[in-house]
This record gives C-alpha cells, sequence and structure tokens, in this order.
C-alpha cells in the first residue's frame, strides 16, 4: 500500500526548497531584469527582462581565456585526481587494508589545511627550486587536487567497497586476464558510477575555486567574475546563474547515466527461479 | 597419471601455519573434495593451487612443471567461487566467453564454444541477461560454464554450492559431478559439507589445522578413518566403553532391543526423533551415563518412548580411540 507523505514532511519540504529557490529566483531577477534597483518592486515583477547582462559579460574579451582556463585546469585535476587515487584505493582494498585508516586520515588535510596555508607552503617551497609550479596557471592542478582529496576519495572509496573487489579480481585473473586487463575490462566498467561522480565533483570544485587561485594571482573563471562585478555586476550575476544551471544539469545527467549503468541497483530486477 | 601436485607445502600466516606439509596428487579426471571443519586450510590449498597465494615451503607440480612461482592467470585453472563472482557489467554469454576473448579466440569460435557451454548448463534461453536477472543457482551454472570454456587443466571449486539453499544445492551438486564426469576436467572441490564431499567425490581429503588426516575413497573415510579426528568428524558416532576399551560406534551400527539380549548394554530412553527417512533414538547408558544415539530407518515400527528401559547392541565398531592414526 502506498503510504501518504505526511504534513510535516511536506513543510520541511517547503521551508527546504524555498531556502534554495527563494535566493535563487531573487538572483534572476537581479541578473536578468533591467530594472533600477529602487525600482524593484511588485508591478514591475514582469518589465524588462532580457539578457544582456549575461551577453556583455560573455562577449568580454577576458571572459574566454578565463573560463577555457577553468575547463582545462577542471579536466587536468580530473585526471591527476583519477589517476591518483583509483589505483590507490584499489591497493588498500586488495592489498593494505591495514593501511586504510591512515589514508582516510590523510585525504582529509584539505579540509584542515586553510588554503592560505598552502599557497604560503607551495610558493615557498617552490619558488626557486621549481618556479613554473607557482608561475604557471597549471601549477593549480596539484592544489586542486589535494582539494578534491577529501570527497574524491569518499566517492571513490564507497564505490569500490559496495563491490566484491576480491571475488571479481581473482574470477578474471583465474580466467588468464592480466592485472592492465582486469583493471580495464572489469574494474573500471564496474566502477564507472563513482568514476563520474568524483571526475563531475572535482570539476566542480574548479569551475568554482576562488581562494587559491586568487591568492596565486590567477586568472581563471572565479577571479575573473569577481574582477567583472564591479564593471558589470548584473552580467557577473547571470553567468553565475548560468554556471549553476548547467552544473544542476550535468548532475542530473550523470545521474541519469548512473542509473543506466548495467550493475546499477536501480534497475529492475527479474529473478527467474 | 598425476595431473596436480602439492609436495610438502606450508603456507604460513604469521604465527598460524595454515598448511603444515600439505602432500595431495590429483590424478587426470578425476575429482578431489578437500574437507574439513572452518579454518583447517581447505580454501588456502586453493588458493595456493590458484596462485592467488604463494607457499613459504614445498612446490605446486602441475603436468610434471613446477607451477609455484607462475602468476595465477598464466595457470590455467578455471575457479567457481563461494560468493557469486559474475561480473555484473556482463551479459551471460559475455561472462563465459570472457576466458576466451582474454585467449583471442575468434569471434565466431568462442561465440560456438559458448552456445555449447549455455547448451551444457542449460541455460541457452539467458544468453542475453545480465547476472543480476538470474537465481543463485543460475548465476553458479554460469559460472561453472565460464570456468569450463577456457578448458582448464584443473578446475577449482571454492565451496560453490554453500550460498544455495538446500533444494538448488542438491541439483547444482550433480550437475557439477555430471560436467565434470562429461568433460574429463580434473577438479579440486573444497568444502565443509560432508554429504557433499561423500556424494560427488572420487576420493576425499580430509584436513584439520593445516594438516591432511585422511585421503581415500568417500566409503574408505567414512568406513575405516584412519584418525580419531575424521572418525567424528565424518558422519556420526558414539563414544562408548566396550570391553574396557574406548571406540567409535556408528549411530546406524547402534540398535535398541527391548530387554537384555547377550551382549547387549541396558539404558533408558531419552529422547526420540522421526526425520522422514531414518528415525533416531537417544538412549543414557546405564553403566556410565553417556548418551548413544541409534539410527534406523523408517521401515522399523518400534515404538519407544521416553523414560523407557531398553537394551543396547553394538554391531559394528568403528574405530578404537587409542589406535594409532
Amino acid at each position: 500500500m502506498k503510504r501518504s507523505t505526511p504534513t510535516w514532511e511536506w513543510l520541511v519540504i517547503g521551508v527546504i526548497s524555498a531556502f534554495f529557490i527563494v535566493p535563487m529566483l531573487a538572483m534572476s531577477r537581479f541578473a536578468l531584469q533591467r530594472v533600477p534597483m529602487s525600482l524593484l518592486g511588485r508591478s514591475t515583477l514582469f518589465k524588462r527582462w532580457n539578457i544582456k547582462g549575461i551577453i556583455n559579460t560573455i562577449s568580454d574579451d577576458k571572459f574566454r581565456p578565463a573560463f577555457l582556463m577553468s575547463a582545462r585546469l577542471g579536466l587536468l585535476t580530473v585526471v591527476v585526481v583519477l589517476a591518483l587515487l583509483l589505483p590507490t584505493v584499489l591497493w588498500l582494498h586488495l592489498r593494505a587494508m591495514k593501511w586504510k585508516m591512515a589514508a582516510e586520515v590523510v585525504s582529509l588535510l584539505a579540509y584542515v589545511v586553510p588554503p592560505i596555508a598552502l599557497v604560503v607552503g607551495v610558493s615557498g617551497a617552490y619558488r626557486n627550486t621549481f618556479p613554473w609550479l607557482v608561475s604557471s596557471e597549471y601549477g593549480l592542478v596539484p592544489l586542486y587536487a589535494i582539494l578534491c582529496l577529501p570527497f574524491a576519495y569518499r566517492t571513490l572509496d564507497a564505490g569500490v567497497g559496495s563491490l566484491d573487489l576480491h571475488t571479481l579480481v581473482n574470477a578474471s585473473r583465474s580466467l588468464g586476464a592480466s592485472w592492465t586487463y582486469t583493471f580495464r575490462k572489469i574494474l573500471v566498467p564496474n566502477l564507472l558510477s563513482a568514476i563520474l561522480t568524483t571526475a563531475f565533483l572535482a570539476f566542480a570544485v574548479v569551475m568554482g575555486e576562488f581562494a587559491i587561485a586568487s591568492l596565486l594571482l590567477k586568472r581563471t573563471l572565479p577571479t575573473y567574475m569577481v574582477e567583472a562585478q564591479g564593471r558589470e555586476p548584473q552580467g557577473a550575476m547571470a553567468v553565475a546563474l548560468l554556471l549553476l544551471v548547467l552544473t544542476t544539469v550535468l548532475f542530473m545527467l550523470i545521474g541519469r547515466i548512473q542509473k543506466r549503468l548495467p550493475n546499477s541497483t536501480s534497475q529492475e530486477i527479474r529473478v527467474s527461479p | 597419471m598425476s595431473q596436480l601436485e602439492f609436495a610438502h607445502v606450508t603456507k604460513r600466516y604469521g604465527n598460524l601455519e595454515a598448511l603444515s606439509a600439505f602432500s595431495l596428487s590429483v590424478n587426470k579426471g578425476e575429482l578431489i573434495s578437500i574437507l574439513g571443519p572452518s579454518g583447517c586450510g581447505k580454501t588456502t590449498a586453493l588458493r595456493v593451487a590458484a596462485g592467488f597465494e604463494s607457499c613459504d615451503e614445498g612446490r605446486l607440480i602441475m603436468n610434471g612443471h613446477i607451477i609455484s612461482p607462475v602468476p595465477p592467470h598464466k595457470r590455467n585453472m578455471g575457479m567457481v567461487f563461494q560468493s557469486y563472482s559474475l561480473f555484473p557489467h556482463l551479459t551471460v554469454t559475455e561472462n563465459i566467453g570472457f576466458g576466451l576473448e582474454v585467449r583471442k579466440m575468434p569471434k565466431k569460435k568462442r561465440d560456438e564454444t559458448v552456445a555449447n557451454m549455455l547448451d551444457l548448463v542449460r541455460l541457452v534461453d539467458v544468453g542475453h541477461r545480465y547476472p543480476h536477472q538470474l537465481s543463485g543457482g543460475q548465476q553458479q551454472r554460469v559460472a561453472l560454464a565460464r570456468a569450463l570454456a577456457i578448458e582448464p587443466t584443473v578446475l577449482l571449486l571454492d565451496e560453490p554450492l554453500s550460498a544455495l539453499d538446500a533444494k538448488v544445492r542438491i541439483e547444482v551438486r550433480d550437475e557439477i559431478r555430471s560436467l565434470q564426469k562429461r568433460t574429463g576436467t580434473t577438479t579440486l572441490f573444497v568444502t565443509h559439507d560432508q554429504e557433499e564431499a561423500l556424494s560427488i567425490s572420487d576420493r576425499v581429503c580430509v584436513m584439520d589445522k593445516g594438516v591432511i588426516q585422511q585421503v581415500g575413497t568417500p566409503r574408505d573415510v567414512y568406513e575405516n578413518p584412519s584418525t580419531n579426528f575424521v572418525a567424528t568428524f565424518i558422519g556420526e558416532t558414539n563414544t562408548v566403553e566396550l570391553n574396557g576399551a574406548e571406540v567409535f560406534v556408528r549411530p546406524e551400527h547402534t540398535r535398541v532391543v527391548f530387554d537384555a539380549e547377550p551382549n547387549s548394554y541396558r539404558g533408558i530412553v531419552r529422547s526420540t526423533a522421526f526425520t522422514g527417512p531414518t528415525q533416531t533414538v537417544i538412549v543414557e547408558l546405564s553403566v556410565d551415563g553417556r548418551l548413544v544415539r541409534a539410527t534406523s530407518t523408517n521401515m522399523v515400527t518400534d515404538n519407544w518412548v521416553p523414560g523407557q528401559e531398553v537394551g543396547i547392541v553394538f554391531d559394528h565398531v568403528l574405530r578404537h580411540t587409542n589406535s594409532p592414526a
């Protein structure tokens, strides 16, 4: 029998939705409505909506390079995080469970070390020894990888933990598959859901990271947007809104892909006798 | 001819010796069960054979070649695991074809082999399904087909029936034996279930604490146990004192009679149990208060009542407890 949702549950859902939706509506109005602040009211609710702000910001010469740089940094961070963490998590589960606790603690470092400490430490240590790491925009990638560690580690760890890893690996090996073949043909497809989530979260973090980029004087999308806010506050807000919508769409898309994966638990399970 | 041989294999985990100078020779086409309680080292023996564990001492020999240093993927051993081990993202057909794809078998020949295998395990209709769409019994049959598809030198079965319910377990057990006989695959079968081991094996290897207790035919280990452990582990036994010596007697060789017969012992019926094909009477011996179990077929219709004074006759002594091992 289907259970009806009690009133208090609706109330909680309503309050939480309002907490997210009201600021976004206000943000949309500020970004997309060309009405002076003092005139914003009920009577002007539907007047002078346009996307000029977005177009102005996007067509700005500095927007494109900043956006592309953030996107490139995001992709590189995804690659570095996965290349670093996926084998590590698999190794921990297969061979070194006793080190798992230590790995979990290390993965939390990004929460403990504030960005300013990271920046001061890195620039101090590498300015003379490895200056490229401080001067180049791409020097941000290792720092972003550290920033992504806490959730990337946990997402992959949960994904690997949900598999009967030993049995799958042993089955594959006993059938003649080498380690690399097993990794490519068995582990990656079964961890696709966790890999996609990790990649998406890491990308989203990089696209929104401001503190480190600003402290190291790099021009990424967030630093550009903060700068543009002074010149074209509505435009910058509109771009922020656009990014929010894009992120949400991407998130929903990943959810759908995950549901379609053959080993997804949300699939219909038919068992014949 | 010996196809797989464990020669004095010892495996240690820290201070624990999981296998102690384990020596066993498996002949071509033979099915040997390794039987023993939990933690006796039987799975370790199988994992050493598969190459998932190295041996600290001794050697593993296959077809005359030492294979101890050979990695698992180069040993050509098919394995079926206790837990369902099908690859969840592959269909039944792809699962069975996996080992053949690894071996780079041409697609046409691979498809033929997979179809033969599906036919062999009577699962032709489910080739397109994913593992989560199969029942436990079907999954283990697919796992068996997948292991046999690569034509393994030795098939290793690690308690493949323990996750299945009683009825399916018997079905799959009989299927394993029939497939093994048809394909003539040398097989090492690990189980803690003695009925399983006795019913499908050519020979049974009984293990305890990393040491082989006895290797013999099912009838041999049941009727002529060579150690006290084997006597008590395989089947049921009564431990009683007869003529001043402690001996083991099987319940089916223990008979309840109405009154004193020559050579009978006195006792009092404590309980009775009817289990379908057999019935069991538990009797407390008057001489030392030990409880003994007497099992007869349900053809015997004597109606024993708890508290009733009866006689007990021991028809056959299985083993004296102080016999040399």
